[in-house]
């Protein structure tokens, strides 16, 4: 379990997470989104402790993560591809890194073979592709076979096995009781794997939803596509309720501002015919991007416009 | 495929932290599963045997030629690898991101300084003990052409040894601790040269130009002087002077603190700055 409270980390002037709230719970795969620069790479540094927070909290199982007497048992972590010596082999990387925590051989094997590493056990990691990085990561915060994950990016650079492979697992990780926090900028990527989704941009948060919440909550903000008989008389009808009408071609409108049901129901109220109704598909990108779009204005805004 | 991931919390005995010689076990693996030690140590052990054969042969011409007095002029030229090792060590781990993976291990920090300063120092014993092996079989060729035997044992020639030996663990410690809290590979290295080469050679500079030998007075009087004091008490000062035997008196310009002395104050500059690099990792960030 990862509770983040209020947490803000300053870099000088620069404020990269701005009071951030967000529990990340046992079972669960929680989806961290954000685009690049969002802050969620700050996040988890913060979470495992390599970053101090400027202010606020964080908690791993309810304690600082400083305070965790087993680390590497209590939460597995993978930040970043390269994070280890590109000189040292794969096995000598992960075989230091479990002598921390008195971990065997045995394990350090075990987790090889479970990342599909066997092979390049012996290899130095600086030879190694982003997707064996990716793996090489994802081994050494499987080696102490902790309850809680933190991933960074973990699909970054993998093939589409890979990828499959990284779903497969956390899906596994989440239904052993464990907790997973996986970051991703991309949001179809954790539509696939993820229960929640906690969006953040400029550092704040933006949502902490199930992803259909997400997609919900913008199709609400959606626009709804009706052809009817009569499209002036419903338009009228539509703009007197307060929603925002553009006629287009063959007679159709699109609606602003109302629901499905409500344009059916204002149809009906006016006599108009409806030939064709639906909810625009939002995509699950373009529910993100809406989330996040005033994130992004505002950083292009304030670059420009200097510091704040 | 599920047997392999038992469920969280159950190997409870096996479940104890980073104890230190946990850290030490794992700074060692990390150390020694690295190319850059064994080729700088290799290196160093090369050039203090070559070094100082090539010295003791361009000595033994002398009339008054004693093979031991060779005995340190490898070392002169072969610290460098002594300081790279220690550079390398310290610095390479922040350089490719590993520290990441190691501080997130052990988020207390400071015991992985001190288990690196700890294998860092046996690995460099183990090239010390080798470099002045080599440095004896240095000397042994022309003392044999000279018909001289080398008796090791005479005088303050362990005394040398030792004081040899412990100028290179002592120098790649340094290297280390600057490297550490640099945290760069190049600037580090930059600096180290600076401070244990360049430096001494800088303050020999400082100090007034030596009054001519007095053909009168056979034993000059020492004069202390700024430049020289600054000297002795620089890392590389006080280091060069742990190659000296204690009879060969104080450094020019310098108070006559002796090998032991000079080790005492190149140990003290090591401890800092690796307290330094500790409260550096205690108090800052690891990006």
């Amino acid at each position: 379990m990862i509770e983040v409270e209020a947490l803000t980390k300053r870099y000088g002037s620069t404020t990269a997470v701005d009071g951030l709230t967000f529990t990340a719970r046992p079972g669960t795969v929680t989806g961290f989104l954000g685009p690049n620069g969002a802050g969620k790479s700050t996040t988890m540094r913060v979470v495992v402790g390599l970053e101090r927070a400027t202010s606020g909290t964080s908690r791993v199982d309810g304690r600082r993560y400083a305070d965790l007497p087993a680390p590497l048992h209590a939460v597995g972590v993978m930040l970043d591809a390269r994070s280890a010596h590109p000189g040292r082999t794969a096995y000598k990387h992960l075989l230091s890194l479990a002598q921390t925590h008195g971990i065997g051989r045995a394990r350090v094997r075990e987790v090889l073979g479970q990342t599909g590493l066997e092979a390049v056990a012996r290899r130095r990691a600086g030879t190694f592709s982003l997707g064996m990085g990716q793996r090489l990561g994802i081994a050494g915060a499987l080696l102490g076979d902790p309850r809680t994950l933190v991933l960074d990016e973990p699909v970054n650079g993998l093939d589409p096995d890979g990828v499959l492979w990284v779903r497969r697992l956390v899906r596994e990780l989440a239904a052993e009781g464990r907790t997973v926090l996986l970051s991703s900028h991309l949001m179809h990527e954790l539509a696939l794997c993820a229960d929640r989704v906690v969006v953040i941009g400029r550092g704040r948060l933006l949502a902490d939803a199930s992803v259909q919440e997400v997609v919900d909550r913008s199709e609400r903000a959606g626009t709804v596509r009706v052809r009817t008989t009569d499209p002036e008389r419903l338009a009228r009808e539509l703009l007197a309720a307060g929603a925002e009408v553009t006629p287009q071609e063959g007679g159709a409108l699109h609606v602003r501002g109302a629901t499905v049901d409500d344009v059916g129901t204002a149809a009906q109220r006016c006599g108009a015919a409806v030939l064709e109704l639906a909810a625009e598909q939002v995509s699950l990108e373009d529910a993100y991007l809406q989330l996040t779009a005033d994130a992004v204005e505002y950083r292009a805004a304030g670059a420009s416009g200097g510091a704040r | 495929m599920s047997a392999a991931v038992a469920a969280p919390g159950v190997r409870s005995d096996a479940r104890r932290g980073p104890t230190f010689p946990r850290v030490v076990a794992s700074e060692w693996t990390k150390l020694v599963s690295l190319r850059a030690p064994w080729w700088t140590g290799g290196v160093t052990v090369v050039v203090a045997g070559v070094i100082t054969y090539l010295s003791a042969q361009a000595s033994s011409v002398d009339l008054g030629f004693d093979p031991v007095d060779s005995l340190g002029t490898g070392l002169a030229l072969a610290q460098v690898g002594a300081l790279v090792l220690g550079v390398l060590a310290g610095a390479g781990e922040f350089r490719t991101g590993a520290a990441r993976t190691t501080f997130t291990a052990v988020p207390r920090r400071w015991p992985v300084v001190a288990a690196q300063a700890l294998v860092t120092a046996a690995f460099a014993a183990v090239v010390a003990v080798l470099s002045v092996a080599a440095s004896v079989v240095g000397i042994l060729p022309p003392a044999a052409r000279r018909g001289i035997e080398v008796d090791l044992w005479a005088g303050e020639t362990p005394g040398v040894m030792l004081g040899m030996g412990l100028f290179v663990v002592g120098l790649t410690l340094l290297g280390l601790a600057i490297g550490v809290l640099l945290r760069r590979t190049v600037p580090a290295m930059v600096t180290t040269l600076v401070v244990a080469l360049v430096l001494p050679v800088l303050l020999t500079m400082v100090g007034p130009p030596p009054l001519p030998a007095d053909p009168a007075v056979l034993e000059p009087v020492a004069q202390v002087t700024v430049g020289g004091t600054l000297m002795v008490l620089s890392p590389g000062g006080a280091a060069q002077l742990m190659t000296f035997p204690a009879s060969s008196g104080p450094m020019e310009g310098g108070p006559d603190i002796g090998p032991v002395g000079g080790g005492l104050v190149l140990a003290a500059w090591v401890l800092v700055l690796l307290v330094a690099a500790a409260l550096r990792l205690r108090l800052r960030d690891v990006r």
